[in-house]
């Protein structure tokens, strides 16, 4: 397939990592020297100039691509582009947006482009599942919010430890897709025992979830009480989402006109003008206390500073965005409980357009060594009509089946039916063959 | 040579000139009902030409300013002169008439202006004796000053259609957004001015069904619009010397019930009724702060009115319940005299009087909204002793009120408090070198009474007495009490301060 990216950025950069080996890409951008680097990578062409004009557009080959990738951070820059685009070809258009009312205007129909995707609410989506289930490394929802992937760090002390899958008590609805321990991973049978420090892959109901979160640990501490600091796009966006759940909301914002700004925008919030990083405000305002804090400055270094003072004021949960990928392994060498790239997010997102049009939705796990695919089974597939017992052991596990709009967490004896909406979790490196029998 | 100044006095002067020309033909009004009455009509007559005349005079005078624009700093200027101005022609017919209650031009000055700015106070004692026409003159003047002469030459001055929106600005009571009712600020003051007259005809038209059917058999017909155009200006003029104590007790409620719409934000009043939005009523702090200060108001009074046996059940709430109302919404009305009541009725009184109407409305005194945000400042600053770094917008409505609003209610309630200070002391004073009987209460209450244009107070300026005691000094402090309220100070302080004459 052709695809055209337009931006050159982090997330343009994620999106052509993901995608580069399956397909023919083309980079639009005005900076020659990120090009550069983007071409000295990864085999793609580049194309220099502005994305807005129809000139540059169509010498970037649009009238035979399938796919047009707006993903610069500029808004409107997207926006102008995808709408000449839509005009002059056939491709299908999907925009980056930070605006949640951009965002809403796309659902009403009233901006013509084929998708819009929102960082910033992805990731708030993220740290939302994130922050209703403590115990977990990393979460994501699927099938409209039915079915619910969890990555856990198995502490020495969880109650699972030991038993044999099979006879262990586990919350209902519920799979272990896959145990990694050290670099290997097992798709876990009936008698594979968890370990002590083993990283787990659960695929379940968001109640299984919630269940999974009190075995896996014992705090069983209600979150009601977060603290945003940095009350940018990104951190307002969270707020509104975990606010939306009914949780007590605080921001911490240096800088004086943002933190009126957000004060007035959302009433319900308390915001402090104060810094991230001082100790005395901490004290002060018993930071300590809260259930989770979430860390959106814009630089990374400060959010890993303000996290650890948060970690030794006594805050449970600590989430720091990190703007750049490499920040992802010192944040966890820190302390910092949860790490998320934006970036990385958004790409996912974007990533799955480049993928089988079947594929509804993906995410990766692990620094991208597992994926995990929302798909639908064809009526020729060799596999419609298999025990799920039966089905071929390939490095991919199927978590759930959605049939007639209900999840099924399938067992031995379920049969795998055409037309079944199904979540797979996969290798990435199997990915690819994961789409072709299915 | 000519002085330097960076206001544009002609313009303001051509805007008093502008709105004098209008003010004539309302003049026709009391002729045809001394014509009505075969009563002596030449009064009114020379008097709304000598308006017309001057008006068309300070045209003239001015040149052609039909492409001037009144900036804001001009607005201040317009809206004081024309409070000053008006009643000065108002008074014209008490003074040619030669009655011998109000021949005297000071006397004649103070009942205008008590007229113009809806107060309602009175140095008439015996309001009876007056001529019928003189009486509609009254009650006329408050109807004229009650939605704003101004909001109606915006309406109709066809050069307000540039800078009109300040001068709406700063003649609407209170801090109100002009939210625009219409596309443009003239079609704005027209559908305010369209629903102040709906609503008059709504108010003569119930009063006027309760004395043609005798259900009130003393109210009469003139009394009926007479007291109408009264109290949706939420004035206070009667044409009784016992005000609507002279009326039956449904003629009261009726009255009540107009005194409370009148109370409401004009604004609020038209998306209600014409836009069908009932959420601008249901959900609007300031209404139910309103609502909740005349229930609370009347609680108080009914103590000591029925505790005092002043009244007994159903007279007794009601008597609470109407002079709660009419003092707290400006009107001055009442059923009773509640001069006589013991200190709790009186003291409750006295602070109802710094209560005010809704911004908006056609109310005096501090105004609702303004005791809203005060309020609310006052949370936020005990919040932020505890939360330092905190940042706590002040909202009104749901809405945040900017920083400059708030620091302009609290101004304004000093400036409020101060000339409410200076004038009781210089009530005190004059009443002291004139050898009157007034006692500290009744300073306080007279000079409350006149900056929030209630109308009467307590003593012998109570609701079934008048101002006439008074010095003519003490007159004095008064008419400027009244006119200082209804401009709400602020434009007079602006005007009055050195840097506004410069460029």
């Amino acid at each position: 397939m052709r695809i055209i990216v337009l931006g050159a950025g982090h997330v343009g950069r994620a999106i052509v990592e993901a995608l580069y080996a399956d397909h023919d890409i083309t980079v639009i951008d005005t900076d020659p020297e990120r090009l550069q680097a983007l071409a000295d990578r990864y085999d793609v062409r580049v194309v220099e100039g502005n994305g807005t004009t129809k000139r540059v557009i169509a010498e970037a080959g649009i009238m035979d691509c399938a796919l047009f990738i707006a993903s610069t951070s500029r808004e409107e820059a997207n926006l102008v582009s995808a709408m000449l685009v839509k005009k002059l070809s056939r491709a299908m258009v999907v925009v980056r947006t930070t605006s949640v009312e951009y965002l809403d205007a796309w659902r009403e129909r009233e901006i013509d482009v084929d998708f819009m995707v929102s960082s910033e609410l992805e990731t708030a989506n993220a740290i939302g599942g994130l922050i209703g289930i403590p115990a977990a490394r990393q979460t994501d929802v699927f099938a409209d919010g039915q079915v619910q992937i969890v990555e856990f760090d198995v502490p020495a002390n969880a109650t699972v430890i030991g038993q044999p899958l099979s006879t262990a008590s586990l919350p209902k609805d519920s799979k272990v897709v896959s145990i990694i321990r050290g670099e290997k991973m097992r798709h876990p049978s009936g008698q594979e025992r968890i370990e002590a420090n083993d990283r787990i892959v659960v695929i379940g109901s968001p109640s299984a979830a919630r269940q999974w979160s009190r075995v896996i640990s014992d705090e069983q501490e209600r979150v009601d009480d977060i603290v945003i600091f940095g009350a940018g796009q990104m951190g307002t966006t969270i707020a509104r989402v975990l606010m939306d759940r009914g949780i007590r909301v605080r921001f911490v914002e240096g800088r004086a006109e943002r933190a009126r700004e957000v004060a007035e925008e959302l009433p319900n919030a308390r915001v402090f003008h104060a810094s991230a990083f001082d100790p005395e405000f901490f004290q002060r305002e018993r930071i300590g206390k809260a259930t989770a804090a979430v860390f959106a400055l814009n630089d990374d270094p400060g959010n890993l500073f303000s996290a650890v003072l948060a970690k030794t004021h006594g805050v449970k949960l600590t989430i720091a965005l990190a703007h750049d990928q490499s920040s992802i392994d010192v944040y966890e060498k820190g302390g910092v409980d949860v790490a998320i790239n934006p970036r990385q997010v958004i790409a996912e997102e974007l990533v799955r357009f480049g993928h089988d049009p079947r594929i509804r939705q993906i995410a990766m796990l692990d620094h991208d060594r597992f994926e995990i695919l929302d798909l639908t089974v064809r009526e020729e597939s060799e596999l419609a009509g298999t025990r799920y017992d039966d089905l071929p052991k390939t490095g991919s596990v199927i978590g759930a089946i959605i049939r007639d709009g209900t999840p099924i967490f399938p067992h031995g004896d379920d049969i795998l039916k055409a037309g079944d909406r199904v979540i797979v979790f996969v290798e990435s490196r199997r990915a690819s063959l994961v789409e072709r029998v299915l | 040579m000519r002085v330097k100044t960076g206001i544009d006095i002609g313009s303001a002067l051509d805007l008093v000139g502008g709105v004098l020309k209008w003010l004539a033909p309302a003049f026709l009004a009391p002729v045809v009902v001394a014509i009505g009455y075969g009563e002596p009509f030449w009064a009114f007559l020379v008097a709304g030409v000598i308006t017309g005349l001057t008006g068309l005079a300070l045209d003239q005078i001015t040149g052609d300013k039909q492409g001037a624009a009144v900036t804001p700093r001009e607005s201040f200027l317009v809206v004081a002169l024309i409070w000053l101005f008006v009643p000065i022609f108002g008074a014209l017919p008490y003074v040619l008439d030669g009655g011998p209650q109000l021949n005297r031009p000071i006397d004649a000055y103070f009942e205008a202006v008590s007229g113009f700015t809806a107060t309602g106070a009175t140095l008439v004692p015996h309001i009876e004796e007056l001529a019928r026409s003189m009486l509609f003159w009254r009650q006329l003047s408050h109807w004229l000053g009650g939605m704003g002469i101004i909001v109606l030459a915006v309406a109709i001055l066809p050069r307000l259609r540039i800078g009109g929106r300040q001068l709406l600005q700063s003649e609407l009571a209170g801090p109100t957004e002009i939210e625009q009712l219409g596309d443009t600020i003239r079609s704005t003051a027209r559908r305010l001015w369209r629903l102040y007259v709906v609503l008059t005809l709504v108010a003569i038209g119930v009063l006027m069904f309760l004395s043609v059917t005798n259900i009130d058999d003393v109210m009469t017909p003139f009394d009926a619009v007479g007291q109408a155009l009264s109290v949706v200006a939420l004035g206070g003029f009667s044409t009784r010397t016992v005000s609507i104590a002279a009326f039956a007790p449904i003629t009261q409620y009726a009255i009540l019930v107009f005194m409370v719409i009148a109370g409401i934000n004009f604004l609020r009043l038209y998306r209600f009724f014409v836009q069908r939005r009932v959420d601008v009523l249901l959900k609007d702090e300031e209404l139910r702060l309103y609502l909740a200060l005349i229930l609370i108001g009347t609680t108080l009074i009914a103590i000591e009115v029925i505790g005092g046996g002043h009244a007994h059940g159903e007279a007794g709430v009601r008597h609470s319940l109407f002079q709660a109302t009419a003092i707290l919404t400006t009107t001055g009305f009442a059923t009773a005299d509640y001069a006589l009541w013991g200190p709790l009725a009186t003291v409750t009184l006295l602070l109802l009087m710094f209560s005010g109407a809704s911004a908006g409305s056609t109310g005096g005194g501090i105004k609702i909204v303004r005791h809203l945000m005060l309020f609310r400042l006052v949370r936020r600053e005990l919040e932020q002793t505890v939360h330092r770094e905190a940042i706590v917008p002040v909202r009104v409505n749901r809405r945040v009120v900017d920083e400059k609003a708030l620091r302009s209610a609290i101004v304004f309630v000093l400036l409020y408090l101060l000339t409410f200070a200076a004038g009781a002391l210089l009530l005190i004073a004059a009443a002291r070198r004139a050898g009157e009987a007034l006692t500290a209460f009744d300073a306080f209450g007279a000079a409350a009474a006149c900056l929030g244009n209630v109308g009467p107070a307590f003593g012998f300026a109570g609701p079934y007495g008048s101002f006439a005691p008074f010095s003519d000094l003490s007159t004095w402090i008064c008419t400027v009490l009244m006119w200082l309220g209804r401009v709400e100070i602020i434009p007079v302080v602006v005007v009055l301060t050195r840097a506004y004459w410069r460029s």
